[in-house]
């Protein structure tokens, strides 16, 4: 019958059959048992992130200056798919802040849309996600709290800037705020 | 279409003496999701199945409907989430095709390596978990599982270090993509691949003489020919039926009909059978993402300006119906565009959706035991049916 | 000794430290298999706990301990509580027979090897009472299924354990023992044939009634959740899994006794026990390692493989130990 897949256990050609069967598959588990396990005995030790990992979100400040580079455009707000970001302006004379600026980590998505699409490189994603708290209130983050993060974790690579020059590479010549990197985005990265 | 001389009715035998009603609930350890299924007893023997879904429903499609063409991609992947990739690639490819926009050849090439990806990386969690249900989480098939999961966290490295998520990407963009290979990418990729063909073989080996997995895969759960025709399946459960039928090359895509590979068929429509299209869907992923590998074309991934803004990504007025063959079937996207940024409808066909409807063919007759595997081997995801 | 102690003093007195001994032994061989388990399937067992997890028994212990006891309200109260004890109490008395040194047992009893097969085989009552009295119908359905299984199954087990009886002549565990002694191929599991086939069908046989992988369709987590211990926590659960595991432990005991030369092994005399427990270990390993490579097969399947192959294999293999024993005694 089909149903009785043993039936073949009985003819003797059937029973070399399902002992080689048998003493197969219990080899392929012994010869596991003496590899090394795959583990990765975290937290004790760190694992490797690639360079491009979505971790925890962070505003950043100009490297030369000093100054928080959000102006509070608000388009990483109404990019956000579950409309995570809130942003308040503030304006000034020679260029605008942020005068309050809160994300909801507990219902982030990780998609990196807010990345791509700001326009001064201001909020990034690092290379760590390691925030977890018990009391979820901990995880709306205000402005302080993201410039901290900011200062505290490896950036990943992605910056707003370099994720729109992979998709259209720019005709001309770099533009000044972004980096010389910015031109050859491949050679900064590794595939670690 | 059903007419009332449809020959493929069920008829549910609730009543009866010794009939006992068992509920393998949504809480369980082998539903692959939250699924519930209202099993009638006789004995041992399965006598009516009533399938009840719905438990993961979320609003995908209300939701599309409040999200851009710009948002909802990021979106899209958690439908099918364990085969992101190629949700995301039928709602781009359907707004893509209402605005008639082009999308650069590496681009394509480029979607069709991630996505034979993320076929393989779908078939080895089929096969761990289909292996766990039938062997049991304290037993041989968690081995299998772990082996399974321990190769697949290979892909999802690869993918880590192309988009940096590891489940939900957002890779796909109307018009191209978001994300470029890095450098070393396409080297890291090729040995990845050739380590999981070489541990194909080794599953392969173990399972495919084992008297046990045979006695419990063999003749079991057969959807014949014209089942499978009248209900309206897809994917790996058709093709074990003896229809050749795959929309990478029936209806190509995406530049598939650049690559060489053979769509496999097999006749008895059993698990096992279901079984071996799967194992050699893996090695036709391999090829085509060697073949693609190596003509990749240089150029943009995108034929549309970056992302700046959220409503960037303006869609005339129009219709279409995209489909592409995921891992479980034909997955489709269905987009009614008014012309502005959010689509006025958005409808998906979800391939385990319809591919569940064949269980209630196909379990009645067999033992409890059996209906694990049977589900097992049909491959649902509930993020797809319930959406 | 100074006082006259009564006869049966030494009995109850040995018979507490074994029972002690088992239940340490059996929480220890948890985690041996966890281990061993994880490290077939490339990864680490329990790590956290104590070094290298050598304190998890003892956390598992403690959490079943102050767990909460629930009982479900439909469930038959007089049956439901019993049945864990009912369950356990046969899986603790098999060690009775079992010497562990020449003369260090609790009761090396004339018809050992009869009275420990016939007691391991009345855990079925336990098992029985414990899927009816939960009211429930996954516990119910396993319940039958193990009645099914164990009842086809202790046959050929019966069989494969007579085996050496036959070789040896007697019912006693001591005497089998003491036939295996002096070299290493005076085990049983040496014998030309006959104790290879033995040994096998003696294995499968464990295994199934054990209800381990691949026949323990009767708890079956993808299918039956727990099979008949679905409705059980805290304390009763760990007894039902302490009968279990002892129940485990015994039959290696009885394995590593019948085939294996019990304390057989070289060194001093003293270092006779210590064999012994490295060869049940051995024998809890070698289940435990088919136990983690195979998927199960149905319960239509177990019962064909038991009744169409597995006893009239062993029925002829116990017809020819005989004719084999005669002959070589020079009855023909």
């Amino acid at each position: 019958m089909a149903s009785n897949g043993l039936s073949r256990a009985q003819s003797g050609t059937g029973i070399i059959t399902i002992t080689g069967a048998v003493l197969r598959a219990m080899g392929a588990t012994l010869k596991n048992l003496f590899r090394k396990p795959i583990t990765v005995h975290y937290p004790d030790k760190p694992r490797q992130y690639p360079s491009r990992y979505r971790g925890l979100l962070a505003l950043t400040y100009d490297k030369e200056t000093g100054e928080e580079n959000c102006i509070g455009c608000r388009l990483c707000e109404y990019v956000c798919p579950p409309a995570v970001i809130k942003v308040e302006m503030l304006k000034a004379e020679k260029r605008n802040y942020a005068k309050t600026f809160s994300l909801e980590l507990y219902a982030c998505e990780f998609c990196e849309l807010c990345v791509q699409v700001c326009p001064t490189d201001a909020i990034i994603m690092m290379k760590s996600f390691d925030l977890s708290t018990s009391d979820r209130r901990e995880l709306l983050l205000d402005k302080d709290r993201l410039h901290a993060i900011g200062l505290q974790h490896e950036p990943s690579w992605a910056t707003g800037n370099l994720l729109r020059d992979m998709q259209t590479p720019p005709k001309a010549p770099a533009p000044a705020h972004a980096k010389p990197a910015a031109a050859a985005p491949a050679t900064t990265e590794t595939t670690a | 279409m059903l007419d009332q001389n449809t020959t493929t009715r069920v008829e549910m035998d609730w009543s009866g003496p010794e009939r006992l009603q068992m509920n393998m609930g949504p809480q369980h350890p082998s539903a692959h999701g939250v699924f519930r299924a209202i099993v009638t007893l006789e004995g041992e023997t399965v006598v009516a199945v009533d399938a009840v879904i719905g438990y993961l429903h979320r609003c995908h499609e209300k939701l599309s409907e409040t999200l851009t063409y710009a948002q909802y991609p990021s979106i899209a992947s958690k439908t099918d989430y364990v085969a992101a990739m190629t949700s995301e690639f039928a709602y781009v490819m359907a707004a893509e095709e209402i605005g008639k926009f082009e999308v650069p050849k590496r681009a394509q090439y480029l979607r069709v390596i991630v996505a034979e990806l993320q076929r393989i990386a779908s078939h080895l969690l089929w096969l761990g978990t289909w292996c766990m249900d039938m062997g049991g989480a304290l037993g041989g098939g968690a081995t299998i599982f772990l082996y399974c999961i321990r190769e697949r966290e290979l892909i999802l490295d690869l993918f880590e270090a192309l988009v940096g998520a590891r489940l939900l990407y957002g890779f796909f963009q109307v018009g191209g993509t978001r994300y470029d290979i890095p450098d070393g990418w396409a080297q890291k990729c090729r040995e990845t691949i050739a380590v999981i063909e070489s541990r194909v073989d080794e599953y392969e080996q173990m399972l495919e003489d084992n008297a046990f997995f045979l006695a419990r895969a063999r003749g079991v759960g057969v959807v014949s020919r014209e089942l499978a025709q009248d209900v309206g399946i897809a994917g790996p459960l058709l093709r074990g039926s003896g229809i050749d039928y795959d929309l990478r090359r029936n209806a190509p895509y995406s530049s598939y009909q650049d690559f060489d590979f053979t769509v496999p068929t097999e006749k008895d429509g059993d698990c096992y059978a279901r079984y071996k299209v799967r194992m050699q869907e893996f090695r036709q992923a391999v090829a085509i993402i060697r073949q693609a590998l190596d003509k990749l074309p240089a150029g943009p991934i995108s034929s549309r300006p970056a992302l700046k803004s959220v409503a960037q990504i303006r869609i005339p007025k129009g219709e279409a119906y995209a489909r592409v063959e995921g891992p479980r079937g034909e997955v489709g996207s269905y987009i009614i565009s008014d012309g502005s940024a959010k689509p006025y409808r958005m409808k998906w066909r979800g391939a385990s959706f319809s591919n569940l409807a064949i269980l209630p063919h196909i379990i009645p007759g067999h033992k409890v035991a059996d209906v694990v595997a049977i589900m097992g081997s049909v491959d649902p995801v509930f993020g797809e049916v319930d959406r | 000794m100074l006082i006259a102690l009564p006869p049966w003093v030494p009995m109850v007195i040995s018979g507490f430290v074994v029972l002690n001994v088992v239940i340490g032994l059996v929480t220890y061989i948890t985690l041996l298999e966890r281990k061993f388990a994880a490290r077939m399937q490339s990864r680490i067992g329990p790590y956290r706990v104590g070094p290298h997890g050598l304190l998890q028994p003892i956390a598992d212990a403690l959490k079943l301990m102050m767990k909460e006891d629930i009982v479900p309200t439909a469930a038959d109260r007089r049956i439901y509580n019993l049945a864990p004890i009912v369950f356990l109490i046969p899986c603790m008395l098999i060690f009775a027979t079992i010497p562990f040194a020449p003369g260090l047992g609790v009761a090396d009893l004339n018809i050992g090897i009869l009275f420990f097969l016939a007691v391991s085989s009345m855990e079925i009552v336990g098992l029985f009472m414990a899927g009816w009295g939960s009211n429930n119908k996954y516990a119910l359905l396993s319940a039958m299924r193990a009645v099914n299984q164990i009842i086809s199954y202790d046959l050929p087990f019966i069989f494969s354990a007579l085996v050496p009886v036959l070789l040896t002549g007697s019912l006693k565990l001591g005497d089998i023992a003491a036939v295996q002694q002096g070299s290493l191929f005076n085990w049983f599991i040496f014998y030309p044939v006959i104790g290879q086939l033995a040994f096998i069908t003696f294995v499968v046989a464990t295994l199934a009634a054990e209800n381990r992988v691949p026949f323990d369709i009767l708890e079956a987590e993808s299918e039956l959740v727990a099979g008949f211990r679905v409705e059980y926590s805290g304390m009763k659960f760990a007894l039902i899994q302490l009968g279990e595991y002892a129940h485990m432990i015994g039959s290696s005991f009885l394995g590593a006794l019948l085939f294996l030369g019990a304390w057989s092994g070289p060194g001093p005399e003293a270092l006779g026990p210590v064999w012994f427990l490295l060869k049940m270990i051995f024998m809890f390993l070698v289940v435990t390692w088919i136990r983690w490579s195979f998927v199960r097969i149905r319960v239509d399947q177990i019962l064909a493989l038991s009744w169409k192959a597995l006893l009239p294999a062993t029925l002829a293999l116990l017809v020819s130990t005989a004719v084999v024993v005669v002959w070589r005694t020079g009855g023909f």
